[in-house]
């Protein structure tokens, strides 16, 4: 049985449905996160689940019991909010303590929890300071230990990380997926940014308009995605349409191009098949192990650091392609002859294997 | 200097004077009473009135009543239109107004008319029951100030979302009124109490008409039959009025967790 069950969850605002029979089990212990645009229903779930909004149908389960009948201050859930929301007339020490001294904790106990707690976000010595006297980040942290103080059933992080800079944001994502590994608790995590879900989720759910278009590790959701919205949602890629040429061998046509897959197509011959490359597929140049190489001419050279990310374009068709920066071996210059390669194994085939 | 700052420091010393004038020459005429010299006699007689000390401790204490009353109806209230029904601010807002518009004497009758001793609920008919009129009728007089006060308090704090984040941490909504949103808008809080304050120490319609010993119509009668004492008891109104002002902006200034912010 898993620890939170959330199933065939909806919600409709007036006629607007706002999510669509969502299901959701999580083991206990388990970070998940919930990707996908802005106003497809992730912050509408996280609600649910917190009790602040009511299910218009479906059932939403934690050891069993359903909660959905319970207030939110019944639920012992634990939810950071994207704006921080610490108590402006608190101290940290206190906004931290503020849910044991609801719960009734001794005084002496709850100083020391306060203080475990702000040792673990890493401002032991920031107790006496006032929210306004922190950057954002550090409220953020005092936010995350608030809402763990009370040792809550789940914790639920709503967009915690979009309103800091760039760096700041890199940090603290690593930090609050090793404070949730040492402390053991289920989680759900909301987030628009698709490299913040793959890089700290046990599994992500990419959600699309109400609607959970594939629940899978990082893993699976970028190297097998479900649907087309989640192949474009997740990671950048170069998409094709291609026609089945024989299923079992695993051979498509897309373009005048012939490929082969390397596995069993669940198509028809003749029927059409989405398919696409990620840019890390394909290959400056030729390489071992890269049986289809093709003249093409550079577009866009875009320098990110250490991979360059070049558009080349190849027999009317656009292809997007990383390759590693090195000091000795200049990009090509937009206008270039180059040649590029992939294999046929590399293809991503959209909604199947 | 420039001519232009020529003239906004006459423009200045002018409104000072005009402001300024009026209260030196009564400050100035309180303290004539003895003749032929400067004396606080006057000051002296009404504190010495017995009459003051009742009338002034009887309202004291109604503004106090008052005060608590309109709190812990505003409060409540402009936080739940800010949370639940946003939509509905205007028309709350528009509602708090009516006591400006409406005369006092027409609230007065209104009350009179309704809670006479010959009605359901005959406030008038006891001395008690009239001083609980006479606090609501003073708590709808507060509501305009109150309610802005307050409700611009409400404004510079993120209402729903601190709101819930005490729910998820097990707060209820005593707790979340009386321990989040009160003592992030105390200031405001404050400066209506202290408008409210104001207001009730000067009121005399309501007071008089229900015909309690208030220092209003005290302030009223006094003036018609003394000299120098009318006199003596304004400077003294004015002097609580402005130890009022201080009062809240001290408060504003002590408050902590707000210095950043101004
Ligand atoms: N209280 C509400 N009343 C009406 N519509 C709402 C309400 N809350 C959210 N919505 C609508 O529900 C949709 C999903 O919103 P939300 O869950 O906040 O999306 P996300 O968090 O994924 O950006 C949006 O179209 C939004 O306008
Ligand atoms: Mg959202």
């Amino acid at each position: 049985m898993p620890y939170l069950d959330i199933s065939h969850l909806e919600k409709s605002f007036g006629t607007n449905r706002v999510v669509k029979d969502f299901s959701l089990p999580i083991e206990k212990g388990e970070f998940v996160s919930l990707l996908g645009p802005s106003g497809c229903g992730k912050t509408t779930v996280l609600r649910m689940v917190a009790g602040f909004e009511t299910p218009s149908a479906g059932a939403i389960r934690i050891e069993g019991k359903d909660v959905v009948p319970l207030r939110p201050n019944q639920r012992n859930i634990g939810m950071v909010f994207q704006a921080y929301a610490l108590f402006p007339n608190l101290t940290v020490a206190q906004n931290v303590g503020f849910g044991l001294k609801i719960a009734g904790v001794a005084a002496a106990e709850s100083r020391a929890r306060v203080q475990e707690m702000l040792e673990l976000i890493g401002l032991p010595e920031m107790g006496g300071r006032y929210p306004f006297q922190l950057s954002g980040g550090q409220q953020q942290r005092v936010a995350l230990a608030r809402a763990l103080a009370p040792r809550p059933r789940v914790l639920l992080l709503d967009e915690p990380l979009s309103a800091l800079d760039a760096k700041v944001r890199v940090r603290l994502r690593g930090e609050i997926r090793e404070i949730q590994r040492r402390l053991g608790i289920t989680t759900i995590f909301v987030t628009h940014d698709q490299e913040e879900a793959l890089s700290i989720s046990d599994r992500v759910v990419v959600m699309n308009a109400g609607i959970a278009d594939q629940v899978g590790t990082p893993f699976e959701i970028y190297n097998h995605p479900a649907s087309p919205f989640v192949a474009s949602f997740v990671g950048t890629l170069t998409p094709f349409e291609a026609t089945v040429v024989d299923p079992a061998a695993g051979t498509v046509m897309s373009g005048g191009l012939t490929m082969n897959l390397g596995r069993a197509l669940a198509a028809q011959a003749g029927a059409s098949l989405p398919i696409a490359l990620r840019p890390e597929a394909v290959h400056l140049g030729r390489a071992s192990g890269r049986e289809i190489v093709l003249p093409a001419t550079a577009r866009e050279v875009e320098f990110l650091g250490s991979v360059i990310r070049i558009r080349a374009e190849a027999g009317g068709q656009a292809f997007l392609l990383d390759t590693f920066n090195r000091h000795d071996a200049p990009p090509p210059q937009p206008g270039e002859p180059v040649e590029i390669s992939f294999s046929g194994r590399d293809v991503v085939v959209i909604g199947g294997r | 200097m420039t001519s232009s700052r020529i003239w906004s420091w006459v423009a200045f010393g002018l409104g000072v004077a005009y402001f300024l004038l009026p209260l030196v020459g009564m400050f100035e005429f309180s303290l004539r009473a003895r003749r032929g010299e400067y004396s606080f006699d006057a000051y002296a007689s009404v504190l010495g009135d017995p009459q003051f000390r009742t009338t002034f401790a009887y309202s004291v204490t109604m503004a106090l009543v008052t005060i608590l009353l309109g709190v812990l109806i505003v409060l409540p209230t402009a936080f739940w239109v800010r949370l639940r029904m946003p939509r509905l601010r205007p028309l709350v807002e528009f509602i708090t107004l009516l006591p400006l518009v409406i005369p006092v004497v027409v609230i007065a009758f209104g009350y009179i008319r309704l809670y006479n001793t010959s009605s359901i609920l005959p406030l008038t008919g006891s001395v008690m029951g009239t001083n609980v009129l006479l606090a609501l009728g003073y708590a709808s007089l507060s509501l305009p100030y109150m309610y802005r006060a307050i409700d611009t308090g409400l404004r510079t704090i993120d209402v729903p979302t601190l709101t819930e984040a005490a729910q998820s941490l097990g707060a209820g909504w005593a707790t979340i009124l009386g321990r989040v949103i009160l003592p992030n808008v105390l200031g405001a809080v404050l400066s209506g109490a202290f408008l409210t304050f104001a207001i009730v120490l000067g009121e005399y319609v309501f007071a008089a008409l229900l015909n309690r010993p208030a220092f209003g119509p005290y302030m009223v009668w006094i003036s018609g039959n003394r000299a120098y004492e009318p006199a003596a008891l304004a400077v003294i109104a004015f002097a609580i009025t402005w130890a009022c002002m201080g009062l809240i902006s001290l408060v504003s200034r002590t408050q902590k967790h707000t210095r950043a912010r101004s």
